[in-house]
């Protein structure tokens, strides 16, 4: 029997990092979480009132927390990643590092732009030591991003619907998985949870809750939702919906178009925004919460992330003239912190029996 | 309120000058141009514009616009010690305290009716992400139209294309507006006098590293970033011909600061916006001169006043608050090099993560040409937090490390 070699692998750290395009050369995304008890060391390079997302990412990679790398990509998403990849580059001068600019609006200019960006990082990945590829081998990478994006679509849309313990757990667990581990592993175990998922009964004692926010891998997080009452019916997070979302191949003009207008048309993080509509995101987590028929929101977000921090009252004024109940928790990513928030949490979700 | 002020403002210094000519320093000249501008932003007679630090104001100036960033508003309230009010309010209304100050006393002031209502206003994605939220925040809360200039990164021939595509983009927003085309003429003649202040100014800031150097106390505080303001207008090169001038008749007259100053300091990022006795106590206890700002530097080349286009994209993307640390550290390290500075001390402005997020990576650049960095806690809108004696406290100790320690150049 032959075993087919691993691909090598490029770091990532952002949603918006084009997943097909670094499939479509021949390496394994892999999404530098921001997990692990790398000591506490970014601070002195960065400065400590930076979001703690980017601090840990940076603390990994100050041990060494990291497999072989033939490359890094970020994403030019906010100051805070764009301080990273400094940071980066100077501890690490050894490493390929590619910083991709990220308009913060999607008007057309903007998906042109991005576009150009695309055809960098792939001539980037070329001297990294792709494999020759054409648009075929990225329509093939967009189909296969495609199926995980459609099985996941698939699981939350029956998470909404049933409640199966433990299932937010599970979920967050695949997502980390989607993000680290090659991609027919991450179809495999998804297919399967789909599938266990149709043949469970579903019960219905939590409260249905909309969870939306910034940075929240951690599965525990999750764990301590559930246990505290709460049923996550969806999601809108970096490290959860929002990296896996169906790419149009149908009317782009190629296939590196088509990846850069799904960039801007998916659920946005806070940093992207439409200037016809200043308040749309706060509009968008409303329409999201009501769609699943929530009971409540809660936003978690990461400290000093100026993206959202600057949204919040947006956010705030538009769930409440709706009467859609908030819980807003902010947090650094320590083990443990999460579990500081039990009690707020415990009574929100007592608040909506 | 603001109306009265800016209006007897500019006449308190007109009357100053009218009665003394001769003392009609640099700083005053520029100060009455500031306000002859807060004077037009608050008359209600010309169309007026908030917006981003990076918008092209000789281009917005061109189309008849009075516009201006909306940071300039936190640092005057700040200058004027009023901010602590409008902070708290744009706290209650949820605005964290981890964020900017000059973004939450903005906030404050729209919310508290002190701004008046722009006509539109322009975002701009450099320098910083708070900075785009906050004018998005305003368009909503003035229910005006937005239009957002995204200032790619890498200065790269695509990069540079697609701000130049904007920019145009941009004149046919504020047409739209305004119903009247953008004049070739009138824009060429705008980038002419952009062009002339900007030679101007970088003269006035090279003579600032005379030795000894001509720049005293804060008078050069803000210059560079608030004279954009008054880009493409016959005032900018006023403001510039009055430094340059000043700065070289003080070295011709030996009349600078001459054997007081004993260390030359870079300030890195922006000054600390309301009133503390720093720079003149640095001067007097220590003999220690700022000759120079991170953001009085041109780093830019003449624009073309027939295509403009381009070059006010390359303005945009090759100033120091945009791009990565490596580009800011570069200019830095000229900086330093240039002006002969025994260190630099960057105020490290609490909330800012595109400016204080690189202080590790600056500071580290800096040790690398033998010139030490001190890193304080500042937030340079917010007063409330601020300790004069714990700042003092750890710049006595740094000026004893600076006097210590040889310059690292041939003085």
């Amino acid at each position: 029997m032959t075993t087919v070699p691993p691909l090598s692998k490029i770091g990532f750290t952002c949603a918006y990092t084009p997943l097909p395009l670094i499939r479509a050369a021949g390496f394994a995304p892999y999404r530098v979480l921001p997990l692990g008890d790398a000591p506490d060391q970014a601070g002195q390079w960065l400065h400590d009132n930076l979001c703690p997302h980017v601090k840990r990412i940076l603390d990994r990679a100050i041990v060494d927390d990291l497999p072989a790398l033939a490359g890094m990509v970020i994403v030019n998403s906010c100051d805070t990643m764009r301080r990273l990849a400094d940071a980066w580059q100077r501890i690490r001068p050894d490493d390929r590092l590619f910083l991709m600019d990220l308009p913060t609006t999607a008007e057309e200019r903007a998906v042109a732009y991005f576009t150009t960006e695309m055809e960098r990082l792939a001539a980037a990945l070329s001297d990294w030591g792709a494999a020759a590829f054409g648009d075929d081998d990225l329509l093939a990478g967009i189909r296969t991003y495609n199926e995980i994006a459609s099985l996941f679509e698939q699981a939350r849309n029956r998470l909404a619907t049933r409640q199966i313990p433990m299932a937010g757990v599970r979920l967050q667990e695949l997502y980390n998985q989607a993000a680290t581990l090659p991609w027919n592993e991450t179809l495999t175990n998804l297919q399967a949870f789909v599938d266990e998922l149709a043949a469970t009964p579903p019960s219905h004692d939590k409260v249905p809750i909309f969870l939306f926010g910034n940075v929240l891998p951690d599965p525990q997080a999750f764990q301590l939702l559930e246990e505290s009452g709460a049923h996550i019916v969806s999601d809108d997070l970096c490290t959860g919906s929002r990296l896996f979302h169906p790419i149009d191949t149908q009317a782009a003009a190629s296939p590196y178009h088509a990846i850069a207008a799904a960039m801007f048309t998916k659920p946005p993080c806070a940093r992207t925004f439409d200037p016809q509509r200043p308040a749309r995101l706060a509009e968008n987590l409303l329409d999201r919460a009501q769609h699943y028929r929530a009971q409540g929101v809660i936003g978690y977000t990461l400290k000093f992330c100026d993206p959202y921090l600057a949204r919040l009252p947006m956010i705030q004024q538009k769930l409440q003239q709706a009467r859609m109940p908030l819980l807003l928790l902010e947090g650094d990513l320590s083990p443990g912190t999460m579990g500081q928030q039990r009690t707020r949490i415990e009574a929100f979700i007592e608040m909506l029996r | 309120m603001m109306k009265a002020y800016f209006s007897d403002l500019v006449k308190g210094i007109e009357a100053k000058i009218e009665q003394a000519p001769s003392e009609a320093t640099p700083r005053k000249i520029f100060a009455l141009e500031v306000a002859r501008l807060g004077e037009r932003l608050y008359s209600g007679t010309t169309p007026v514009a908030w917006c981003g630090v990076t918008a092209p104001f000789d281009l917005l100036g061109a189309m008849g616009i009075t516009s201006c960033f909306v940071e300039f508003v936190g640092g005057m309230l700040a200058a004027t010690g009023m901010e602590g009010a409008f902070l708290e309010e744009a706290e209650q209304l949820g605005f964290g305290r981890d964020t900017c100050g000059y973004h939450r006393a903005v906030i404050g002031a729209a919310e508290k009716g002190l701004m008046p209502v722009p006509d539109f206003l322009v975002a701009t994605s450099s320098p910083c992400t708070g900075g785009v939220a906050t004018v998005e925040n305003l368009a909503r809360h003035f229910e005006k139209e937005l239009f957002v200039l995204n200032v790619p990164q890498p200065d790269n021939p695509a990069g540079v294309a697609y701000l130049a595509d904007q920019l145009r983009d941009l004149a046919a927003f504020v047409t739209a507006h305004t119903a009247t085309p953008l004049a070739p003429d009138r824009l060429a003649q705008s980038i002419q006098l952009s062009n002339q202040a900007c030679d101007l100014l970088d003269e006035a800031f090279q003579l600032a590293g005379h030795i000894p150097s001509p720049a005293q106390g804060n008078e050069m505080s803000n210059l560079g970033i608030v004279l954009a303001l008054l880009f493409g207008t016959p005032a900018a090169v006023t403001v510039a011909t009055a430094y340059r001038d000043a700065f070289r008749q003080r070295i011709a007259a030996s009349a600078g600061n001459g054997g007081h100053e004993r260390l030359r300091l870079m300030w890195i990022q922006n000054r600390i916006q309301f009133k503390q006795p720093i720079t003149e106590w640095l001067a007097d206890a220590h003999g220690a001169v700022i000759v120079c700002d991170e953001l009085n530097n041109i780093t830019w080349d003449a624009i073309d006043p027939q295509d403009p286009w381009a070059g006010m994209a390359e303005r945009a993307i090759r100033l120091c608050i945009n791009g990565t640390a490596d580009h800011r550290t570069r200019l830095l390290q000229d900086m330093a090099r240039r002006q002969k500075v025994h260190g630099a001390v960057n105020p490290c402005h609490w909330g800012c993560r595109q400016g204080t997020g690189a202080r590790g990576l600056i500071a580290d650049s800096m040790k690398q040409i033998g010139v030490p960095v001190l890193n304080l806690e500042v937030d340079c809108v917010d007063s409330r937090n601020f300790s004069e004696g714990q700042v003092k406290t750890r710049l006595e100790a740094f000026m004893e490390v600076l006097a210590a320690k040889p310059s690292p150049w041939q003085l």
